[in-house]
């Protein structure tokens, strides 16, 4: 295979999970849900932001972390791309931010991306192209939401925070090399959040069939089409988690063993971090693969799209996964809160100084 | 949250002021003497042991050990949601002690020695349409 996205690869890698958890039986308690919902969502407990914490700090951190396991210095990164639907501005970019605390070069490309939750993904496209067209050396991208959800509704059990990036750049350097990477897009109403309203809203039956499992089926099959891969050929499968059933049933369409699956879920333990579900659970393998290991990732984006990668190990991924924190060091570092507190540190309820 | 036209349009804080100092909000920057070898804090012009100019700003790692800190339940605006709030003393790996607040861990299970690292965080915001202010605090490591 001979793409231009063969040129380019995952040079570091990083994730941030917050520290706080909210378990799904409490919601469910709480709203006076069938005690079995959590269950049949396939979710334990959620990642709940801190209150001074939000896409933009969490956002920065995984980034440093990226930096870090690439071993670059900052300056040598020319462009910084969000991904995310939970900016803390609706007019300023988060990239200027991150970008400058993290001492970016100021040469650079940057813009935040909205495509509800495969923004992060776009931003990880639009740095392959950018690397493989020889324009920049090395970019950053990074996917990172506090995701809200109105109190009671069903995406309330899963609506979560965190966030990924990666250092992308040239192949020779990479943990894992980019061997192709596809894109399907339609016009779908699945979910949406209008301007001023403070919380999504979706659109009932049409997030299953014609949204997460269309999209997903049709890259994936795409991606296979394209590059003359199948099912079989790939090590590890990786798909956005909105919730811990979606993505073992999306994976079993399109004749994936769950074991590939398993490895890269972590939805169940955190919860969906939007933007960053699908690239948190990709950083999840990526700290566990062997060298020649195939990776398949299919982010997804209500709206609706979803992108197929198809990635291969390098012998550099192993001697980088202990430069910062894994996935594993965040999912086994929590505290339990109420709802209360995470009402407060999701703005759900104020103080009224009165 | 403020209501009226009135209201919203303070900036109880000075943007031109953080602007100004951003770096020093978003990196621990430690004035080396060139002279003498002391490193301190915060960035300056001039050292303040041996008083010589001939002096070299670097960052810091960002990573250090707590040596003491205080809980402070003292309630002001701007700490309305994040209460009560812990301001350790942290001894950096460069070996100066600055002042920080210290975050994500129970006032309980807080102890001398912890390690900490720095990150970033809001640090306060003219809410709620005024600008956020982004700066350092310090969270126990994770690795």
């Amino acid at each position: 295979m001979d793409r231009p996205e063969g040129k380019t690869g995952i040079i570091g890698w990083g994730v941030y999970i917050p520290r706080y958890r909210l378990k799904a039986s409490d919601i469910a308690k709480l709203w006076g849900f069938d005690p079995t919902t959590p269950s049949s969502l396939g979710i334990h407990e959620k990642a709940v932001a801190a209150v001074d914490e939000d896409s933009i700090t969490m956002g920065w951190y995984a980034a440093s972390s990226a930096i870090k396991r690439a071993g670059i210095k900052p300056e040598k990164i020319e462009a910084v791309f969000v991904g995310s639907e939970s900016k803390p501005y609706a007019v300023k970019p988060s990239g200027t931010v991150i970008g400058d605390a993290l001492g970016v070069s100021r040469k650079r490309l940057t813009t935040d991306l909205e495509f509800a939750c495969r923004a992060g993904s776009e931003a990880v496209r639009l740095v392959v192209s950018l690397v493989s067209s020889g324009t920049i050396g090395y970019g950053l991208a990074i996917g990172s939401d506090t995701a809200q959800a109105n109190p009671g509704d069903v995406l309330e059990f899963t609506a979560s925070s965190g966030a990924a990036a990666f250092v992308i750049g040239p192949a020779e350097d990479a943990a894992a090399r980019f061997e192709a990477v596809v894109t399907y897009v339609t016009d779908t109403p699945d979910f949406w959040r209008r301007e001023g309203s403070k919380y999504p809203m979706h659109g009932e039956g049409f997030t299953g069939e014609p949204a997460y499992f269309h999209h997903i089926t049709s890259s994936v099959n795409l991606l296979m089409e394209e590059t003359g891969l199948r099912p079989e050929d790939f090590d590890y499968a990786v798909f956005h988690q909105p919730n811990g059933k979606y993505p073992l049933r999306v994976a079993s369409k399109l004749g994936i063993p769950k074991e590939k699956v398993l490895p890269g879920l972590v939805t169940p333990w955190i919860g969906n971090t939007y933007n960053a579900s699908a690239l948190i659970g990709l950083s999840k393998v990526l700290e566990e693969a062997k060298p020649g290991q195939r990776i398949l990732v299919a982010p997804f984006g209500s709206g609706a799209g979803s992108d197929a990668m198809s990635l291969i190990v390098t012998d550099k991924a192993s001697a980088r996964v202990n430069e910062a924190p894994t996935v594993e060091d965040f999912l086994s570092r929590k505290t339990y809160i109420d709802y209360a507190e995470y009402a407060k540190s999701r703005h759900i309820i104020w103080r009224n100084w009165g | 949250m403020a209501g009226s036209f009135e209201e919203v349009r303070i900036m109880k804080n000075s943007i031109s002021i953080f602007w100004r100092k951003r770096s020093d909000f978003y990196k621990i920057r430690l004035t080396k003497c060139l002279e003498c070898g002391k490193v301190s804090f915060p960035s300056r012009t001039k050292c303040p042991y041996c008083g010589s100019k001939n002096v070299r700003i670097v960052e810091a790692s960002g990573k250090g050990t707590l040596v003491n800190y205080t809980v402070s339940y003292y309630r002001t605006e701007d700490s309305d949601e994040l209460q009560p709030r812990i301001i350790g003393l942290v001894k950096l790996d460069e070996g100066v002690i600055i002042p920080a607040e210290i975050v994500d861990v129970d006032p309980d299970s807080l102890r001398k020695g912890l390690r900490v690292e720095a990150v970033l965080r809001r640090l306060k915001s003219d809410d709620p349409f005024g600008l956020i202010y982004y700066g350092l605090k310090f969270s126990p490591v994770l690795k």
